[in-house]
């Protein structure tokens, strides 16, 4: 199968191991919509895991899949030793303090309703009986934390706040229940750059401060590649390269990275605008392409690539890609497009 | 310079609004111009006034809006604000048009898209029902939209972001405008659609000879695609500049700022990034000094208490409003000055580990 494979998974070490995770969803007429389709990753502890690909491949899926929100239709979800899929709604419930989402959009997913010290407190009220008390306490800590003043913005609502501060609400509630994951589903598409680069020092600040790992979703690769110790790029429901991110960008192998790369907006008016753009849309989820998924869009597509599925294979150490003719690779240098 | 080339013409353009918290100053003093067939790029945080800069010149503000008759706005020497309702109708479409960031809020969600299309065309060139629909499929063709008879019978729900773009800006061309705006036309969109959308737009405009204003948040949007870039912050122009001498030699303290937070693929992964730190003023609170005085790490104490000009820089067509511009001798004593002192004059601490 197209993106399916294991060979870059790193065995018991891993805090977090999911093996063909496929998640399907009804669209009618006994339809499915193949959001994401057997695929494999892993994150060591204090690793930060960075996903990448354009809106629709399943990031968000995938990310919603491993919290169990809702629970794949198959494959396994193993967090700190322990099998996921198929807790109980209790047991789920006790491991979710353990592992907590930060989202793309940081305004609506805060209650317009509440107050900043309630919203970062909600956590701590239903997993802990902690006293008032040190609940306020854990509260001003984490919200100092992300920088942010206590005083001035626990008894504020979040409509008076600007989107980089709300999103530093949000973090402050996941950090609030002392989580060992966050998976961070794009925390700063909707962001300014200038804000955007506050929220990721902030990130890399708190994965410090906290012994955090992290699963970072974008679908930048300049983004992405800034904070993350391993790159997986995804493209409608499967992996295509899987590699350390200064790899990925030097040597990219698979020729949809290539794309990813041609797409950043080079602050540089010296440097041509690349030519290479994707070619048309995404195909419909629902009846995705045979054999490798990208071939409606690849440029190097020969006969094989619609019969028959790449699999993930190690191309040097620690690289890993799923193409039947990916890029030569790490000899030659790249930046020819 | 031609004075017949002269597109657009915006003089000391003031857009206050009447708001509870009092007068909110949206655009305050902004002065540029565009000849004809030239490409602008206007650059600036979230709330700098950017979208109501555009409004003032497209004359679609809301009913709060003060505008002082002091303020002009002239298109190919027509002063805007003098057209009647009727003739504005009009002129939007025919000669200058605008694409929105959300395709959503331009778009009638209850119309398909054959109908929206060839409304314009019909109101504005007073096409037949069958000139208009082929009209429609041309341009359709021209965006880039394929099976365009298809499509043409759809809603636009039933695209996705990037296609709804891509008909938004073919109503936007259907009457052939002078001067086609577009407001973050892509900030909704990732990357790779970014890039088409980007990539179709520059082809456009070199096609049809258009003017073009370029409105983003991120510097390296328009870096490629304009021949001119103005930055703006709280309301106010602070640089502008050739887009290739505005990359060489920023002067302003805003625009380096602005630059250095974009996260660049060629560095190192876990590279810390120069964020700015802090948020753009309150502009219903009374701004004295410098507007950016309180996130620049080169303020003194002129700039708490003299407000900068936008004046004429080194080179030729650029400009800038900063009492110490970055490259200067007087820039590299300030940030000596305010590096030994650990703190700038407006109070930014610049030991701070803390986050920024
Ligand atoms: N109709 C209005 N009434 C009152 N205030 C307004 C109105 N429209 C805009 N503003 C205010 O004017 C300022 C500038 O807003 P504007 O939308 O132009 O910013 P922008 O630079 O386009 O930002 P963004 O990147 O978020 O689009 C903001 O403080 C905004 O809240
Ligand atoms: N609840 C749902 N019902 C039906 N389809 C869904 C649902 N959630 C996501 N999808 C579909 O699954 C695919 C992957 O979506 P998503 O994970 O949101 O992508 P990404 O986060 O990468 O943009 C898309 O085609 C999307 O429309
Ligand atoms: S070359 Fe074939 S296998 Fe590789 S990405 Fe293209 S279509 Fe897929
Ligand atoms: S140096 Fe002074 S005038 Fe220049 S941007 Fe900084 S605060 Fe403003
Ligand atoms: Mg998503
Ligand atoms: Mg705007």
């Amino acid at each position: 199968m197209a993106g399916t494979g294991k060979a870059h998974l790193r065995g018991n070490e891993a805090l977090l191991t999911v093996e063909d995770l496929t998640v399907e969803f009804p669209a009618g007429r006994k339809a499915v919509v193949n959001a994401v389709s057997g695929i494999s990753l892993d994150v060591l502890e204090g690793e930060t895991l960075g996903v990448v690909g354009e809106s629709g491949c399943g990031k968000s899926t995938t990310g919603r899949a491993i919290m169990q929100l809702p629970p794949p239709t198959s494959g396994s979800v193993i967090f700190d030793g322990m099998e996921m899929t198929g807790l109980s709604k209790e047991e789920l419930r006790r491991s979710r303090t353990r592992m907590q989402m930060i989202f793309q959009d940081p305004i609506s997913s805060l209650n317009p309703r509440r107050k900043v010290h309630d919203i970062v407190a909600e956590g701590l009220s239903i997993w802990h009986n902690d006293s008032g008390h040190s609940a306020k306490q854990k509260v001003h800590e984490v919200l100092e934390a992300v920088g942010l003043d206590p005083e001035t913005v626990a008894d504020r609502r979040p409509h008076q706040f600007s989107g980089g501060q709300c999103q530093r609400i949000c973090i402050a509630r996941a950090l609030v229940l002392d989580p060992k994951v966050i998976i961070c589903d794009e925390p700063v598409s909707a962001l300014d750059v200038s804000v955007q680069a506050q929220i990721l020092n902030l990130l890399e600040d708190m994965k410090e401060r906290y012994g955090l790992t992290l699963v970072f979703i974008a679908h930048d690769l300049a983004v992405v590649k800034n904070v993350s110790d391993r790159v997986i790029v995804m493209y409608l429901g499967k992996i295509c390269e899987v590699a350390a991110p200064d790899n990925l960008y030097s040597h990219p192998a698979h020729p949809y990275t290539d794309v990813l790369l041609a797409s950043i907006p080079e602050p540089d008016p010296q440097q041509p605008v690349p030519e290479r753009q994707i070619a048309g849309e995404l195909p419909s989820p629902i009846n995705p392409p045979s054999g490798c998924r990208f071939r409606t869009r690849c440029e190097k597509a020969q006969e094989i690539c619609s019969t028959e599925e790449p699999t993930l294979r190690e191309i040097s150490t620690n690289h890993y890609v799923a193409c039947h003719f990916p890029n030569e690779t790490p000899t030659k240098v790249i930046n020819t497009f | 310079m031609q004075p017949d080339q002269r597109l657009l013409e915006v003089t000391d353009l003031k857009t206050h609004f009447d708001t509870p918290r009092g007068i909110l100053k949206a655009v305050d003093g902004v002065s540029f111009s565009l000849n004809k067939g030239e490409t602008l790029g206007i650059v600036g945080e979230s709330g700098s006034g950017k979208s109501v800069l555009v409004r003032s010149i497209m004359n679609i503000l809301t009913s709060n809006a003060i505008v002082p008759q002091s303020s002009k706005v002239r298109f190919e020497g027509k002063d805007v604000s003098q057209l009647n309702k009727a003739e504005a109708k009009h002129f939007w479409g025919t000669q200058m048009a605008m694409v929105f960031q959300d395709p959503m809020t331009s778009l009638n969600p209850v119309k398909k898209i054959g109908v929206q299309i060839t409304e314009s065309v019909r109101f504005h060139l007073h096409a037949s029902k069958q000139e208009a629909l082929q009209r429609a499929m041309d341009l359709m063709v021209q965006v880039g939209i394929p099976e365009p008879r298809k499509r043409l019978s759809e809603y636009p729900h039933q695209l996705s972001g990037g296609m709804r773009q891509r008909v938004t800006i073919a109503i936007a061309l259907a009457c052939n405008p002078k001067l086609l705006i577009a407001d973050e036309p892509t900030t909704a969109l990732d990357v790779t659609v970014q890039k088409q959308i980007l990539d179709l737009l520059a082809s456009l405009q070199e096609e049809l000879d258009m003017a073009m204003i370029l409105i983003t948040h991120d510097l390296g949007v328009v870096a490629g695609r304009t021949q001119r870039i103005g930055v703006m912050y709280a309301g106010k122009m602070v640089e502008t500049a050739d887009t290739s001498t505005l990359f060489a030699n920023m002067h302003h303290p805003y625009t380096e700022a602005l630059f250095k937070s974009i996260p660049r693929v060629d560095n190192e992964s876990h590279t810390r990034l120069d964020a700015i730190s802090g948020r753009p003023p309150d502009m219903a609170r009374e701004l004295v000094g410098c507007r950016f005085a309180p996130r620049c790490r080169y303020a003194q104490n002129r700039c708490i208490s003299e407000e900068p000009e936008l004046l004429e820089a080194s080179a030729p067509n650029h400009q800038q409003a900063c009492f110490y511009p970055v490259g200067s001798a007087h820039n590299q004593q300030a940030a000596a000055a305010n590096q030994q002192a650990g703190i700038t004059a407006a109070g930014l601490d610049l030991t701070a580990a803390a986050v920024s």
